[in-house]
């Protein structure tokens, strides 16, 4: 069983009205500056957008944004787990996004820089596209769910 | 028939009334809403930063608007549809919610802007390509939208916290989930987040 030598209780986030949730609004636009512009190369790949721009010079692009939306959210994600570092622990559904995150940033900067990078065949795009895009809708849903179960 | 027996005959409805009791499909809809948002969201930001200058330089801002607008609008769409949904199952206590009635104003403002710079920014935009300049205007559109989306982001996240009048369910049969529990602190094991009524693992 997971021991903590640290009370929670006197963590700020338990013990302020406004920390809490401006983490979160924080947190949801970090996340939706890197996942948007992974998505946005995602869609290229798919072939449903940015027609006329490979998609080599697009993720070129988006990459920086995708970096700096991802500090964003790894900065304000741990912050939100210390205000209840046990509860988060045995929850199903963190545990699952914790999974579906670590998957999501490895694919991301191996297998989806790869492809994206160079001029693959359309299939191979289209299927590391909606891999990333399931990924990354997984992450968010796996975090949704903390809330519920 | 006043606003409010309009949420409570909404709500009441069979279709509203099953997702509501369904200790799934309200999570999903969330979900699906804030996936929504995060594949979605970037696509206003990365035209917006187009128009200020800020990225995708070498691309044709035309090109860039004109590239993400049908995407745009098919996010719009899921992102409103599961939105409706939510509203629609709890449609009273969304009704009493601040939050949420700010969110509906900086709505009605997004539908203003777009009123306002559709035929001024955004269907000009390929002017702007053959002059080689941004005018104020459209950087002014681009800022407005950016503010008006953050808005919408953090009204958005805000419902969840206000706590509905006392007693207003008390008509609803079968099992009410109030609006996403803000998480606090509670020692582990995890208790179930509503307090109570759903399966412990």
């Amino acid at each position: 069983m997971f021991m903590l030598a640290y009370d929670p209780t006197t963590n700020p986030l338990n013990n302020n009205e406004w920390s809490f949730p401006l983490l979160e609004i924080i947190h949801i636009s970090g996340f939706t500056l890197s996942i948007g512009t992974i998505a946005i190369v995602d869609f290229r790949l798919l072939g449903l957008a940015m027609k006329y721009v490979k998609p080599a010079q697009l993720l070129k692009e988006m990459a920086p944004w995708t970096l700096v939306g991802l500090v964003i959210m790894l900065i304000s994600g741990p912050l939100i787990f210390s205000s209840d570092p046990l509860m988060y622990l045995y929850n199903e559904s963190f545990r699952f996004k914790m999974g579906a995150l670590l998957l999501a940033i490895i694919y991301n900067y191996t297998i989806h820089r790869m492809v994206a990078s160079r001029d693959s065949s359309p299939g191979v795009a289209k299927v590391v596209g909606a891999i990333s895009l399931l990924l990354w809708i997984s992450v968010v849903a796996g975090g949704l769910f903390i809330a519920f179960y | 028939m006043s606003l409010l027996s309009f949420c409570q005959w909404l709500q009441s409805t069979d279709f509203f009334t099953a997702i509501r009791g369904s200790w799934y499909v309200y999570p999903i809809v969330m979900s699906t809403h804030l996936a929504g948002i995060a594949l979605f969201g970037g696509m206003i930001v990365v035209t917006d930063l187009r128009l200020l200058g800020i990225t995708m330089r070498k691309r044709p801002v035309a090109d860039v608007i004109r590239q993400l607008r049908p995407l745009k609008w098919i996010g719009l769409a899921i992102i409103a549809t599961c939105g409706i949904l939510m509203f629609g199952s709890k449609a009273e206590e969304y009704y009493f919610n601040t939050f949420f009635r700010t969110k509906l104003v900086i709505l009605t403002l997004l539908g203003v802007h777009a009123l306002v710079f559709r035929n001024r920014v955004y269907r000009r935009a390929a002017e702007f390509d053959t002059t080689g300049r941004i005018p104020g205007q459209a950087k002014l559109a681009a800022s407005l939208s950016l503010l008006l989306w953050t808005g919408m982001v953090i009204a958005g996240r805000g419902i969840g916290y206000i706590e509905p009048p006392i007693g207003i369910h008390a008509a609803i049969p079968g099992p009410y989930r109030s609006m996403a529990p803000p998480v606090r602190y509670s020692g582990a094991p995890a208790p179930a987040a509503d307090g109570g009524g759903s399966a412990t693992s």
